[in-house]
């Protein structure tokens, strides 16, 4: 029709519309990832069973030593921390955080979808982008609301059997729980880039368990020497422990920057991998 | 081989060839998909390099422990510890096995062209057990050599010491048991992640949770799990656990047991 109506020899054609400015560009996969985020079901699943672990769980575990803290000796009662006892779940936690993030990168690819996106997008870091900015803030606001509700309940039952308990305005305490909401964002970034270098749902999901739980269990049962003791305090579980407990012996600046270079790296690694291979 | 077309074998002999044809289909299923030599490869990576690992960093570690500590060094235990994360990847395979099928829609050619199912689910079962069994129970002697030569100055087993033979050939049993629970989790829940979370969640998760709490009753519960089926390849029995190996592996064996029933009446009600 277009064609029949320009009238031939009528000047140059006509100039094809301008591409989008980038902000408005990065507010566009912005929106179109925060409906992919919001229809996942894990979404809904993983934080819930999370807020089971460190909530519900964590504090019967938490009660249950309250209870048993007037009969341990000098010594164990000297040693009881209020905030390890409370956040011994953490473990689980991380690992469906990590789950969650990997799920968000692979549901794409087994579905198919990522073609599409990438179709929409071809500016394949702005979409990696704008995942993570998603995933991370979600995984941020959900670790703040784990973090701190476990805290809180915990810390509660522990005061109320009169066993040693911390409060949020004593020494470190509030940097020590940022820290941990920290760990669990990473978990949730670093579980978000390994799905999309290994693109598979298995190969994440095996991944996340063997790094966040598995390794934990084995590097505990492997005599220190010189090549552990290099490598092994930089896992990012000894890293996270460091935010909350203070005793591996890396300060916890060195931590935070550790848990920082593991998500780049590999953010890096996926935005390479996402630029370089075929959807 | 095959039925002729146009004649219908009777009786036995029918139920005889479509366990026969439906074993060779699953087992061209299982060799044709990538999942297979990439689960196994890894496997047998995990157990003997961590076997390796584990026996070099023992070694000096034994020799400088107590008297005490020396005596209760179980040098099976110590070496083939890599299996606790190879379990990953025999239990992945198990799970995929099934669920890559419901992903790719062919359990609907499956049950279409043997609309026996749980014979289907039972010569899939036959298959992956024939092979995995072969592999890991492989694997676990491979690991218990390599790990045992590098352990060597300090403590070390010989097959023929009481015990040894059941242990190495306990890793390879409790691999198989894993990766058939991952079979049957498979069954019961159909899609790949959730599978998978149910059951790292069950032979990983739980574990920790029950050791977490303190207190009697999670004492006592704590050996019922499915992880007992680590006794099966643990040779020094002390303190931690009252069962024994075979108890440990039949408390695994339970579990599959009750996964299996429970994967044959939902296949058998479901639709596919």
């Amino acid at each position: 029709m277009y064609r029949a109506s320009a009238a031939p020899g009528a000047g140059a054609p006509p100039a094809p519309p301008a591409p989008p400015a980038a902000y408005r560009r990065a507010q566009a996969a912005l929106a179109t990832e925060w409906i992919k985020l919001r229809s996942l079901r894990s979404m809904l699943l993983a934080p819930l069973l999370g807020a089971v672990a460190s909530v519900g769980v964590a504090d019967s575990a938490v009660r249950a030593n309250a209870t048993g803290w007037a009969r341990l000796d000098a010594v164990q009662q000297a040693r009881f921390d209020p905030l390890a006892v409370n956040f011994n779940f953490v473990i689980i936690g991380v690992l469906l955080f990590g789950v969650l993030g990997a799920l968000v990168a692979t549901n794409e690819y087994g579905s198919g979808l990522i073609r599409t996106t990438l179709a929409a997008t071809p500016q394949r870091g702005l979409v990696l982008a704008a995942k993570a900015v998603l995933a991370g803030l979600a995984a941020f606001a959900l670790a703040v609301v784990i973090t701190f509700a476990a805290f809180f309940t915990g810390q509660a039952v522990l005061s109320g059997a009169h066993a040693p308990h911390v409060s949020l305005g004593d020494h470190h305490v509030l940097l020590h729980l940022l820290g941990n909401v920290c760990y669990l964002t990473a978990a949730c970034l670093i579980g978000l880039f390994t799905g999309v270098l290994v693109r598979s749902a298995a190969a994440a999901i095996i991944g996340m368990f063997g790094l966040l739980l598995v390794l934990p269990v084995l590097a505990d049962r492997v005599t220190p020497d010189a090549v552990t003791r290099a490598t092994v305090p930089y896992l990012p579980f000894n890293l996270g422990d460091e935010m909350l407990h203070h005793h591996t012996g890396l300060s916890p600046g060195v931590a935070v920057a550790g848990l920082a270079a593991w998500v780049l790296v590999l953010a890096a690694a996926a935005a390479f991998s996402l630029r370089v291979r075929d959807a | 081989m095959s039925a002729q077309a146009g004649t219908v074998p009777r009786g036995g002999s029918l139920l005889y060839s479509r366990l026969r044809a439906t074993a060779r289909s699953e087992w061209i299923k299982f060799r044709s998909v990538r999942s297979g030599p990439v689960a196994l490869g890894l496997t047998a990576l995990t157990v003997m390099l961590g076997a390796w690992l584990l026996g070099t960093s023992n070694r000096g570690s034994y020799l400088a422990a107590s008297p005490a500590g020396q005596a209760a060094f179980d040098p099976v235990f110590t070496v083939l510890q890599g299996i606790e994360l190879a379990q990953l990847f025999v239990g992945a395979l198990g799970v995929i096995t099934v669920t890559g099928e419901y992903a790719s829609g062919l359990i609907r050619a499956t049950f279409a062209a043997t609309p026996q199912r749980a014979q289907v689910l039972a010569m899939k079962a036959l298959v992956f057990t024939a092979v995995v069994w072969a592999c890991c129970t492989a694997m676990s002697f491979a690991g218990f050599f390599l790990g045992q030569s590098a352990l060597s100055p300090a403590k070390h087993a010989g097959l023929g010491d009481p015990g040894v033979l059941a242990a190495v050939l306990g890793g390879g049993l409790y691999l198989t048991f894993v990766g058939l629970l991952g079979m049957f989790t498979g069954v019961l829940v159909r899609r790949t992640p959730g599978a998978l979370a149910a059951l790292f969640g069950l032979l990983l998760v739980l574990p920790l949770v029950f050791h977490q709490i303190p207190g009697k009753i999670t004492m006592n519960l704590r050996e019922y799990l499915p992880d007992a089926g680590q006794q099966a390849y643990t040779l020094a029995h002390s303190g931690a656990y009252l069962l024994g190996p075979w108890q440990g592996l039949g408390v695994l064996t339970a579990y599959v047991a009750v996964a299996a029933v429970a994967a044959v009446a939902l296949i058998l009600r479901r639709d596919a």
